[in-house]
């Protein structure tokens, strides 16, 4: 499979189909790698230690300045990668995705053809059972049973933003955390500030989340971030049949409506 | 936004009074409101309005920042689907509230906390009573201080 | 000589929390391990760095440097007491404990930070020698030594396979917590199995030198290019030290809080007027490393890193200073 993605990856950029490809390096860790010479191809690797989500690279205008760029994408970001065309964040042909699959190579896509594979051969991405169990361990405890277990991890919450850099979701030029006349999220590692940073990230990323994991991977302090956002994203579903990333002409969910969208909790 | 009250005001041994606060839009509730006052209608005076001119502006982050200034609870209200001044600006807060409100509850912020209406310009009776029941709510769940994970401690 | 059992140190732990002693400890917090107050129950985790560094404890991740009652028409300025109880560090690493020279130059520089100083002072330190090292660590390379000293109070070193440690006091303070930890150091004699070996990776000074030369060099663009400028590297860092102030008020009172900050981010030195000297991820990079190899040991003669690794371990994006040293060394020769 290797062998493949790297002569892939080595084709892209001899046929100045891409002007830098971002994998993964052989070393511990799994960290990033930008080639831009075919030759170097060789060094690209992928495996299961593989967890950063490479979209989030088109967020850093040094690789925009690069473009067209392919990256190594497993189904969860391929999906980023459609949400972000769907998102204006990316144009066509600017971003391919040598489309990874745990072992298998499945070849170059671009936005357009990636949202195809996804509908034909990953229709029904769901977050893994164990993390559904997270989501329904938290739905059995009580209101103050919640609130005092988010209060327990929160207070880890040391505001790096680590979560922030990871997620090709962020792409804000300033944060709101950033904007500061007035400040409306507090930037102090304390609870309401903490409280409203991790539940605020989440709600930007509804109806938006792919699912690749990088923010809890990315969390220095172990925060169970994919619980909110397992949740949030089997609740666009239910609620409003929305799955992020899988058509890269989608109306945003959040941005979009429907007449009869539910409201049986209005008053 | 300084909507937090001070709880130096109420002497120790009173009953629990609700500090409750309501992101209504401009249009709709407002209006309904100002009629239940022209109306003469008893309603209780825990609810502090902030108006708007439509619910489709109102950020979740608003409603984060009641409760961390110390709200017991959060009411949103806005005009009847079909009937918003800006054509939609209703469609899309509903969107957001429904994914909100799940975000919410699942972090301990539940519907006994947050509440949703639609109130147009011509209920006033309805706002009164809503007052009266979400109140009444609010103050049979008692204070949120204690375990509102979003307070400035 | 003083030795105790590896599973005494739980009650190691309880006596000192008994004679007074807020006691920290690395403690496995849900599969993480970190570096915080223990508490009866608490598992300590001794094969792992912690997530954290001591410096959470003199210098917390967020805290009150000035309040303000605010009335009518005017203010009153509240007195703020920096909580500074008296506290053992158990099982930090000789690593951590180097750093702490570092950050007390910073803190007594231009100013005496009372806060910090008050904390410190009330912090005692025992070391744990390491007697492994992961992929990560490379305190050779940087001046330390895995059963280094440097700003330890006590020192305790694994023995017989790690059964159990040798427990050696270095200073006042340390001899004060062996007196605390009464019969929990049984008096005896043990070999201290050997100490981690770590080969050195780099010579800092030729970094240094490499450094001061080669500001406009072309290397910092691709060497920062998987940079994302979060703060998390600052942040496990037992040397890095910037910070932000805030304001937050309500009605009834303001507060100045200071807040750690990194230069990593990307507004961490925009102005006012929009214009950002370091206005991309390469300038912030470069900063980070000259600052600590170039520019802190020229002020104040001693690096701002003591190879704990941290900062490689905890990055998703495998950004590694060791290996950026390295590098510069390869370029330098």
């Amino acid at each position: 499979m290797m062998e493949a993605l790297r002569q892939e990856a080595a084709k892209l950029l001899q046929e100045k189909r891409a002007a830098l490809v971002i994998g993964f390096a052989d070393r511990p860790g799994r960290p990033a790698l930008f080639v831009s010479k075919p030759e170097d191809c060789g060094a690209l690797v992928y495996d299961a230690a593989c967890r950063q989500n490479l979209a989030a690279y088109l967020g850093k205008p040094e690789i925009r300045a690069r473009l067209p760029v392919a990256l190594v994408a497993p189904p969860a970001v391929l999906r980023s990668i459609v949400v972000l065309t769907a998102e204006s964040q990316a144009a066509a042909g600017q971003v391919l995705a040598l489309a990874v699959d745990r072992d298998a190579f499945l070849g170059t896509f671009d936005a357009s053809r990636a949202g195809e594979l996804l509908r034909a051969k990953y229709p029904d991405l769901a977050p893994e059972p164990a993390l559904l169990e997270r989501v329904r361990e938290l739905s059995r405890m009580s209101a103050s049973e919640r609130a005092a277990f988010w209060q327990e991890q929160f207070a880890k919450c040391t505001r790096c933003y680590a979560c922030r850099a990871a997620c090709p979701g962020c792409y804000c030029n300033r944060c709101i955390v950033e904007k500061n006349a007035p400040q409306w999220v507090s930037t102090a590692a304390l609870g309401h500030g903490n409280y409203t940073w991790n539940v605020m990230r989440a709600f930007h990323q509804s109806g938006r989340c792919t699912l690749c994991g990088a923010c809890e991977a990315a969390c220095p302090q172990g925060l169970p971030l994919m619980t909110l956002n397992a949740a949030l994203d089997r609740e666009a579903l239910e609620a409003f049949g929305s799955r992020a990333g899988y058509d890269p002409e989608a109306k945003p969910m959040i941005g979009s409506w429907n007449t009869d969208d539910d409201h049986s909790y209005m008053r | 936004m300084k909507t937090e009250i001070s709880d130096a005001a109420a002497p120790a041994s009173a009953a629990f009074e609700p500090q409750i606060t309501a992101f209504v839009c401009n249009w709709c509730t407002y209006a309904g409101a100002d009629l239940a006052g022209t109306s003469r209608l008893q309603y209780a005076p825990n609810m502090r309005i902030i108006k708007l001119p439509c619910t489709g502006r109102i950020d979740p982050l608003f409603v984060l920042k009641a409760f961390e200034n110390g709200a017991d609870a959060v009411l949103v209200s806005g005009c009847h689907p079909g009937d918003c001044h800006y054509t939609s600006g209703n469609y899309h807060a509903r969107r957001r509230w429904t994914m909100f409100r799940k975000l919410l509850a699942l972090t301990g912020i539940g519907e006994d906390r947050l509440f949703f209406s639609w109130v147009s310009a011509a209920e006033g009776q309805k706002f009164a009573d809503l007052v009266n029941d979400v109140t009444a709510k609010v103050r049979k769940a008692g204070p949120f201080r204690a375990t509102n994970p979003g307070r400035r401690a | 000589m003083k030795t105790i059992d590896n599973g005494g140190l739980a009650d190691l732990a309880q006596t000192l929390a008994g004679a007074g002693y807020r006691v920290a400890a690395p403690i496995d917090d849900g599969g993480v391990v970190r570096l915080r107050q223990w508490l009866t129950g608490s598992r300590i985790a001794l094969d792992a760095v912690p997530v954290n560094s001591i410096k959470d404890f003199l210098f917390p991740r967020s805290e009150a440097v000035a309040r303000f009652a605010l009335g009518e028409k005017d203010f009153t300025s509240l007195p703020v007491e920096p909580a500074a109880p008296k506290t053992a560090v158990l099982g930090a690493r000789p690593c951590d404990a180097a750093a702490l020279a570092a950050l007390d130059a910073v803190f007594n520089w231009d100013y005496r930070d009372g806060t910090f100083n008050a904390r410190r002072a009330a912090t005692t330190v025992v070391s744990l020698a390491c007697a492994r090292a992961d992929e990560h660590c490379f305190c050779t390379s940087v001046g330390g030594k895995p059963d280094g000293t440097a700003g330890a109070d006590a020192i305790l070193r694994s023995a017989e396979g790690g059964q159990r440690f040798v427990f050696e006091a270095l200073t006042d303070k340390g001899r004060a917590l062996e007196a605390a930890a009464g019969n929990q150091l049984a008096e005896g004699a043990a070999q201290a199995d050997a100490p981690a070996q770590l080969k050195k990776r780099f010579d800092p000074e030729a970094v240094g030198r490499w450094l001061a030369a080669n500001f406009d060099s072309p290397f910092w663009k691709e060497e920062s290019l998987a940079c994302l400028g979060c703060g998390a590297c600052a942040y496990a860092c037992p040397v890095c030290h910037c910070f932000d102030l805030q304001d937050e008020s309500d009605k009834k009172e303001c507060r100045r809080l200071r807040n750690w900050d990194s230069c990593g981010f990307g507004q961490f030195t925009l102005h006012a007027s929009g214009h950002n000297p370091r206005p991309d991820q390469a300038a912030r990079w470069r900063q980070r490393v000259m600052h600590k190899f170039s520019i802190y040991p020229q002020k104040f003669k001693t690096l701002a890193c003591t190879g704990c690794g941290r900062c490689s371990r905890l990055c998703q994006a495998g950004m590694a200073l060791a290996q950026t040293c390295e590098r510069i060394e390869a370029l330098g020769r």
